[in-house]
Order: structure tokens, then C-alpha cells, then sequence
């Protein structure tokens, strides 16, 4: 069943390829000549379908963020925070959007969004660090888990030939989701920053040197780590320095926000414009842990993403990537139906899930999580986050059965 | 790991001819212990053999009057001024010119483990009063310390616990107690949270104090981690840490933060550490000794099985060789390769080991070192780097590629490296000066150099 948009993807394909030849002298104008380089011998599909990742730490407010507002109980249990029905954005007779995501509604005006409801797993752990590990790397604290669904899946899928992958964009540590047996995530602060001082032909002679030789100290595991990871930040690096155009220009016409998630799908966007070829980008948003006067707080971060993810919608349209370029929201939980006496919410469960792009199967999946049928005072899944992931993964033309820890049934979330 | 014997790792190391007491083991021990330590006084700790070295590190090196009221005056006038940035500024410098370097190391552990950052708080002087109650029972009474936290203002408007009412109490301070302060995550249930969470309710933050509500205090009976009772907050925390998954807990972390990133140390390993942290009713400084006197700690499991944090990084190179630089610099660019002093990422603080490594951060250790080497105002024990080392009889480069891996390299450089570094930075420049300057940066660039 699931499989019937392959054909209808690779049928798309072409247009695709049409498209990026009528756009020929445009692709990749201005950015660093490094990434031009580094697609230069692969053989990989420039059309290759891309994922990108949005994360927002901290556990989301899913009740806040998808209102229920004929549900008596939701604004029983939340007399300050609640949202009134007449400031949602309806998305139907029963849901509504929280008021600051007016671009998120025009995505799902125009189709290009799935809501997926309810979201979660079994025996929820409400520990952001646990939750966010387990949502990372598909596996419990008790189990073997060094690796991450997108670097597993990434290893599966392409072992050798491309050498970004995956793509990190941002401060912060990268996330465990993108770790792999041999580390194939680089993780970029911004382009400018990203070129080694000094006399990097040197270091990296001395890198694969120490690498190559047989090194006195045997089996440790954080060297190797740290070379592997020190060859492929200079390769990159070294690239870039070759080139003369370090500056990426503004080519598209979109207008972004000033927010920092916003300029991070902005470069995101230029880089699936170029023939850089990385499959998968992750980025993350934080802020999300609003146990204490979250109105606000809430408001702010989902117009932020909102708004981010609007633009990089519209941009990636109209560069004509629009069909290989899927967007996956999600957060490590939701937060508790009742509002506590901060005015905030503590840590939850289940919460809503978004794929947003023109290949996803618009609309809202699944119903609203009963607020009466509840567990330990929180909502129930209806979808384990792994049957998004293996619905996105199958997307992807990817093996999803290693990187999840089992076999999850897909969901139509694709065209 | 899992065939260490734990009788074996925690006894007391002595030196032998298969494992010598040297200038590499002295290194690694003034690494982990502290900041890491010049020629001269490494070289006085080889004399001095391990038991002496250590007794010192852990009792003879307070610091003077003088300093303190130095300090004292510094981060009194930085509070004054309200900047945020500068409060790093005064802890590295700390950092660099405190004698009792353990002390400081384990402050930066504590910041780490109740981690609490001003970019949430946004108050100079709440910050620093956090800072100086971590270094006051850094090495001290662990219990106290939990107890002193748990009523300090940035730690409660961190976790939002500044207005805890009974009615619906707020969570956060509840969950992270146990999770990330005294217990790990899954020696508790989430009703163990709701009923501990009501301890708390009442506990306030008022004109940047604390202050206890008895209205809001819910006086009720609660029950948790297996006992009941109409328990204050106080009396809570005590039973927290009173339970078996306390000591443990606090065990692993200091064999991670002192003795190895990885692998995860079993259990059975860390239950002597464990059984002394009881036994000494939770006073820090005899488990750290009981550390830097085993067996385990002068091992291959311990010696260059920790990448360093950047902070050691940093502070070490500029102790090694006595640098002195503009600081405000330095701290700003620490936080962008995400090890910023009152700015820990998350309430878990900074997880360490491999997360310290990305390319982003490597490209940022080396730029980081490069802009440290070549400031116009970084200048190596008041002089030039060819001068300082000539003052340390290194005269040559081979000679000092020698000496940058053995000082500050936990795996040393093969020798056919450290030719061909010699060899770059003779290629690089004819100014003796930058060659030195070069191939020290070079040395701080690899792979070798990030293990601490």
C-alpha cells in the first residue's frame, strides 16, 4: 500500500530533474566552493530525497499547540493557560492551532502539512534527558544503545560513498540521534566559522599519520573517535579553504525571521540547493521546559518555529525542491493536561507530531488523546514515534528495521 | 572492564619498576586533580614520590589570605557591574592562579552537576553566590551542600521553584533532585515525584533570598522512596540521600569526572568508593583521595581515557607555560566551543566525553588555541614563547615537540610525528619565533592532545 508513492516519486523525479537544469546557472550560485567540490565524484542522485530534522527541547506543550477546544476538560484542567476556542486557528470543528502559528495554518491550508496526534511510546519516561535518548536512539536505558536512528540508518544505507551525510546545524552538542559507528554526522556552527587557523595541510598530515602508524596506546576507543572525527572536520575544512567563495549569498527571494532557528533553515535551504547532496539536516530549537509562566514563553517559541518553518517551505518551493524535501517536527514528550501552580505544566507523554512538505499527506492523523481515558494523570499514544520514523525511513528508500530495533508498521503519511 | 578487580583498582598504588612513579604518571595525576602543572612543579612531584604528591593535592594547598581577598575584591566588583561574561573571566582566572587547584577542579564538577545557568537567572550576584557556595563544600560535606542548593536563589528561579504553591506544586525541582542530583533516573517512580514535589511547596524566593511560606507549605502526610510522614523539605532530602542509590550515583560521577569517560564503570567497581562515601558520611575529600592513591586511577583503564573539557584544555596549556592573555577572549570563546562558566547547556550540565568532540568544536579547539598562541596580548611567563622555553633548556624544535607531547600530550607523539611537525613549521616560517609558535599549534591541533 505505502508503496505506491515511490513510483509516484521517482515519477515526480523527473520534473525535478527538469526543473534543476531550467534552474541550471542559479543551483549553487555563491556558496562555497568546498560544497560544490565535495558532490564532484559521487555518484550519488542529486535528487535523492532529503530529511530534515526539526527538534524542539525541552517537552512541547502539545495541548497548547493543537487546542482542543470543545473539550470542557482541557480548559477545566487549565484555568489560566487554556486557549479560547475564537483565538485558535481552526484546523477543523473540534481543533485549532495555537494563535501565534498563522504559518503553519497556511501550510495546512495549502496542503503541505500532516498532523500526526497522539504520538509516544510505552511506559513513558518523563526524564527529558532519558526521554530524548530514547527518542534518539529508539532503544531503553537498559539496552545497548552508542547510536542514533539517523546515523544507524545513514551507516545501512549509504556505508561509504558520500561524505556529508548528515548535516548538524547549530551550538550545541550534536544530538545522539545523528551518532554512528563511525562518526558521519559533521556538525557546522556556521559556514563562515567552519575553517581551521593555522597550518592545517600540517595538522592533517599529522592526523592521518598518527591514524596510519601503529599507535602505542592500543584499543582506545576515544582516540579512534577523535581521529576519525579530526580527518573529517579537516577534509571538509580543507575544502573550504581551497575555495574563494566563503560567503554564501542570499540567493533565494524568501524572507526568513531573525531568529536563530530561522537563519539555520535558511542556510539548510541553500545547501539542498547546492550539490552538496547531504540527506539528512537536524536542527533543534530550545526553551520547551515551561514548568513556570509559559504563556508567553509557549507563544513566542511556537511563532518561532512557525514562522521558520513557513519560510523554508515557501524557499524550498520555490527552488523547485519541493517534492524531495520532507520536514519532521517532534519533542522529547508533551507536558501534563493539568496546569500546575506556577502557571505552567510539568512533564507528560503523548503529543502531536509534524511532517510538513509537499510530499506528505496532508491533514490531521489520528484522533485528539482522550482527556478522560488517561494514565498517571497524562495522555495515552495512539502512534509509537517509531512508526513515524519507519514511515519516514521508507520515504528515505531506507531500511528502517536496524536503526528503530525492530520492525514498526508505516503510517499513510505520504502521497 | 568488567574483569577489574575491585580490590585490586582501589588499592593503594606504589610504585614499581612495571609501573613507575614519573613524569608522565605525575602529569596525569596534576591533569585530572587540577588544571594541569608546569615543568618545575611536576618535576618536583617526581621527587617527591606519589604519596607526598598526593597528600598535598588533597590537604596543603589552601590558599593564601591574600588571594581570597583578592578574589574576593574581583568578583565583588564584577557583581557590582552586573555583567554576566565577566564572571568566567574571574573564575579562570581563579582557575590559573589558585594553589588549590583540586578545589577548583571539583567547584567546576559541582557547577556541572547542579547545573544552573545566568542565562536563565540573569543575576550577577545570585550566580556568584551559587558559585561560592559550590566551592565552599566542593570537597566538604556533600549533604550540606544539597541542603544549601536546594534553598539557593539561581537554583530555585533556574528551576522554577521561586513560587512553589500546594495547590498543583510544581515538579522541577523535585524531578531533578533526584534525577541528576543525588539519585539517577530510575531509582525513583513518577508518584515518588508528585510526593517529594510537596516537601517543596512553600519554599520561595523573595528579594533575592529564600524564604519559607508557611501558607503555601503543604503540611500533609507524604510518602515516598519508602517512607512516610508529614516531612519538610529538609527532612526530604535527607531520606533522598539516605537511600542506597545515593552513594553510588555520586561514586560514578567521580570516576567519570576524575578517572575515565568510558566504559561505564560497573557496579561492583564503584561500590568500595560507594561504601567509603557512607562510611565518611558523605564528606567528599577522603572518596577524591582514596581516587588518586588506587591502583585504578595510574591504570591503562584511567591514563588518557578522558578527552579533556575545554576549560582543561585551555587552562592547562596556559599553566603549562605560564601564559598570560587578555581572559575576557578566552572565556567568550570557551562558550562557543560549548563549555561556557555559568552557562551550562542544560540542568544536566555538561555530559563530557565524546559530546565535547564534534567537527565543530575541533575546528574551534584548534582556532580557539591558534587565536591563544598568536594574540598580540598572550605572552609565555612574561616573555616570548622561544624565550620561555630557553629559560626551560629547551632550545631546539625537536626538542620542543618532546616537550609539548610530554607535558600536555596523555598519548605521546610518535617520533616520526613530531619530526614532520618540526619539519612544517621550518617550512611555514623563517622567524624562530612563529616556528615555535607553529609548531605548538600544531601539537594542540591533534587528536593526541584532546585526551586529558
Amino acid at each position: 500500500m505505502h508503496h505506491s508513492y515511490i513510483s509516484r516519486r521517482r515519477l515526480l523525479q523527473n520534473t525535478a530533474t527538469t526543473s534543476a537544469i531550467l534552474a541550471g546557472s542559479t543551483v549553487g550560485a555563491g556558496l562555497p566552493q568546498f560544497l560544490l567540490n565535495a558532490s564532484e565524484n559521487q555518484d550519488a542522485d542529486s535528487n535523492d530525497n532529503v530529511l530534515v530534522v526539526i527538534q524542539l527541547s525541552g517537552g512541547n506543550d502539545g495541548l497548547n499547540t493543537i487546542v482542543p477546544f470543545k473539550n470542557d476538560r482541557y480548559y477545566a484542567a487549565r484555568p489560566t493557560l487554556a486557549i479560547q476556542q475564537d483565538q485558535t486557528l481552526k484546523l477543523n470543528d473540534e481543533l485549532g492551532l495555537h494563535p501565534a502559528m498563522t504559518a503553519l495554518a497556511n501550510l495546512y491550508e495549502a496542503g503541505t502539512l500532516a498532523i500526526i496526534q497522539g504520538v509516544g511510546y510505552p511506559n513513558p519516561n518523563r526524564s527529558h534527558f532519558e526521554s530524548m535518548d530514547i527518542w534518539h536512539t529508539c532503544r531503553r536505558k537498559t539496552q545497548q544503545r552508542d547510536h542514533g536512528w539517523i546515523g544507524q540508518s545513514v551507516t545501512t544505507a549509504l556505508p561509504t560513498s558520500q561524505s556529508t551525510p548528515i548535516l548538524h546545524l547549530g551550538a550545541e552538542k550534536q544530538p545522539l540521534a545523528l551518532a554512528a559507528p563511525t562518526p558521519r554526522a559533521i556538525s557546522i556552527r556556521s559556514l563562515e566559522q567552519f575553517k581551521l587557523r593555522g597550518n592545517q595541510q600540517a595538522i592533517a598530515a599529522a592526523v592521518a599519520q598518527g591514524q596510519a602508524s601503529d599507535p602505542a596506546e592500543k584499543n582506545n576507543g576515544l582516540l579512534d573517535f577523535i581521529q576519525s572525527s579530526t580527518s573529517a572536520a579537516l577534509k571538509t575544512s580543507t575544502e573550504l579553504i581551497k575555495s574563494t567563495a566563503q560567503d554564501v549569498k542570499r540567493n533565494g527571494v524568501v524572507t526568513y525571521a531573525d531568529t536563530a532557528l530561522a537563519q539555520k533553515l535558511q542556510t539548510t535551504a541553500q545547501l539542498i540547493d547546492s550539490p552538496l547532496n547531504t540527506r539528512v539536516y537536524y536542527v533543534t530549537l530550545d526553551g520547551f521546559d515551561t514548568h513556570a509562566q509559559q504563556a508567553n514563553a509557549h507563544q513566542v517559541l511556537s511563532g518561532q518555529w512557525s514562522n521558520a518553518l513557513g519560510a523554508f517551505i515557501a524557499d524550498i518551493k520555490q527552488r523547485g525542491h519541493q517534492q524531495r524535501v520532507t520536514v519532521m517536527v517532534f519533542s522529547e514528550f508533551g507536558r501534563r493536561i493539568e496546569e500546575n501552580a506556577s502557571k505552567g505544566t510539568d512533564h507528560g507523554t503523548a503529543a502531536p507530531m509534524f511532517l510538513a512538505g509537499a510530499a506528505v499527506k496532508a491533514g490531521v492523523h489520528g484522533a485528539h488523546p482522550s482527556l478522560d481515558d488517561i494514565q498517571q494523570g497524562d495522555l495515552k499514544h495512539a502512534f509509537d514515534f517509531r512508526q513515524v520514523y519507519a514511515t519516514v525511513l521508507d520515504w528515505m528508500e531506507w531500511d528502517s528495521a536496524t536503526a528503530l530495533n525492530g520492525e514498526y508498521p508505516t503510517l499513510p503519511l505520504f502521497l | 572492564m568488567n574483569n577489574i578487580d575491585p580490590a585490586w583498582a582501589w588499592s593503594q598504588f606504589k610504585s614499581t619498576n612495571r609501573q613507575p612513579w614519573g613524569l608522565t604518571q605525575a602529569a596525569h595525576l596534576y591533569r585530572r586533580s587540577g588544571f594541569g602543572a608546569g615543568r618545575g612543579e611536576l618535576q618536583r612531584a617526581v621527587a617527591g614520590g606519589v604519596q607526598r604528591c598526593v597528600q598535598q593535592i588533597l590537604h596543603d594547598n589552601q590558599e593564601s589570605q591574600s588571594f581570597q581577598d583578592e578574589m574576593a575584591l574581583m568578583t565583588r566588583s564584577i557583581v557590582s557591574s552586573g555583567n554576566l561574561q565577566s564572571l568566567a573571566t574571574a573564575w579562570l582566572y581563579r582557575m590559573l592562579k589558585t594553589t588549590d587547584q583540586l578545589h577548583e577542579k571539583t567547584t567546576l564538577f559541582w557547577h556541572g552537576h547542579f547545573a544552573t545557568s545566568a542565562d536563565k537567572v540573569q543575576d550577577a550576584f545570585m550566580m556568584q553566590q551559587q558559585n561560592d557556595l559550590l566551592r565552599k563544600h566542593a570537597i566538604g560535606d556533600f549533604s550540606e551542600m544539597v541542603q544549601a542548593i536546594s534553598q539557593n536563589p539561581a537554583m530555585l528561579l533556574y528551576l522554577d521553584s521561586a513560587n512553589n504553591r500546594k495547590t498543583h506544586p510544581n515538579e522541577n525541582f523535585a524531578r531533578e533532585l533526584m534525577e541528576l542530583f543525588c539519585l539517577g533516573e530510575g531509582n525513583y517512580t513518577e508518584q515518588d515525584i508528585r510526593e517529594l514535589a510537596r516537601c517543596f511547596t512553600g519554599w520561595e524566593v523573595r528579594n533575592r533570598a529564600y524564604r519559607f511560606n508557611k501558607y503555601q507549605h503543604d503540611f500533609g502526610k507524604k510518602a515516598f522512596l519508602g517512607t512516610q510522614g508529614e516531612l519538610t523539605g529538609q527532612q526530604a532530602i535527607a531520606h533522598v540521600i539516605s537511600t542506597p542509590a545515593a552513594p553510588l550515583f555520586i561514586a560514578r560521577k567521580l570516576v567519570q569526572y576524575y578517572v575515565m569517560d568510558e566504559p561505564a564503570a560497573p557496579e561492583e567497581l564503584l561500590a568500595p568508593l560507594a561504601k567509603r562515601l557512607r562510611k565518611d558520611k558523605f564528606q567528599i575529600r577522603g572518596t577524591l583521595e582514596m581516587i588518586f592513591r588506587s591502583n585504578l586511577f595510574y591504570s591503562e583503564h584511567a591514563v588518557a581515557r578522558k578527552i579533556k573539557s575545554p576549560v582543561d584544555m585551555v587552562v592547562g596549556i596556559m599553566r603549562g607555560l605560564s601564559i598570560k592573555t587578555d581572559l575576557t577572549q578566552v572565556a567568550q570563546r570557551l562558550q562557543e566551543i560549548g563549555h561556557g562558566l555559568y552557562f551550562p547547556p542544560n540542568v544536566k550540565g555538561w555530559d563530557g566525553g565524546r559530546t565535547w568532540i564534534n567537527s565543530s568544536t575541533l575546528l574551534g579547539r584548534s582556532n580557539l588555541m591558534h587565536a591563544l598562541i598568536h594574540s598580540e596580548t598572550t605572552t609565555f611567563g612574561n616573555t616570548s614563547l622561544q624565550a620561555h622555553l630557553q629559560h626551560n633548556r629547551i632550545h631546539s624544535l625537536a626538542h620542543a615537540a618532546t616537550y609539548f607531547s610530554d607535558m600536555f600530550c596523555a598519548v605521546p607523539l610518535a617520533d616520526n610525528s613530531k619530526s614532520q611537525l618540526v619539519a612544517s613549521s621550518q617550512q611555514e616560517t623563517n622567524n624562530t619565533e612563529q616556528q615555535f609558535k607553529s609548531l605548538l599549534h600544531q601539537v594542540v591541533s591533534l587528536p593526541q592532545f584532546q585526551l586529558g
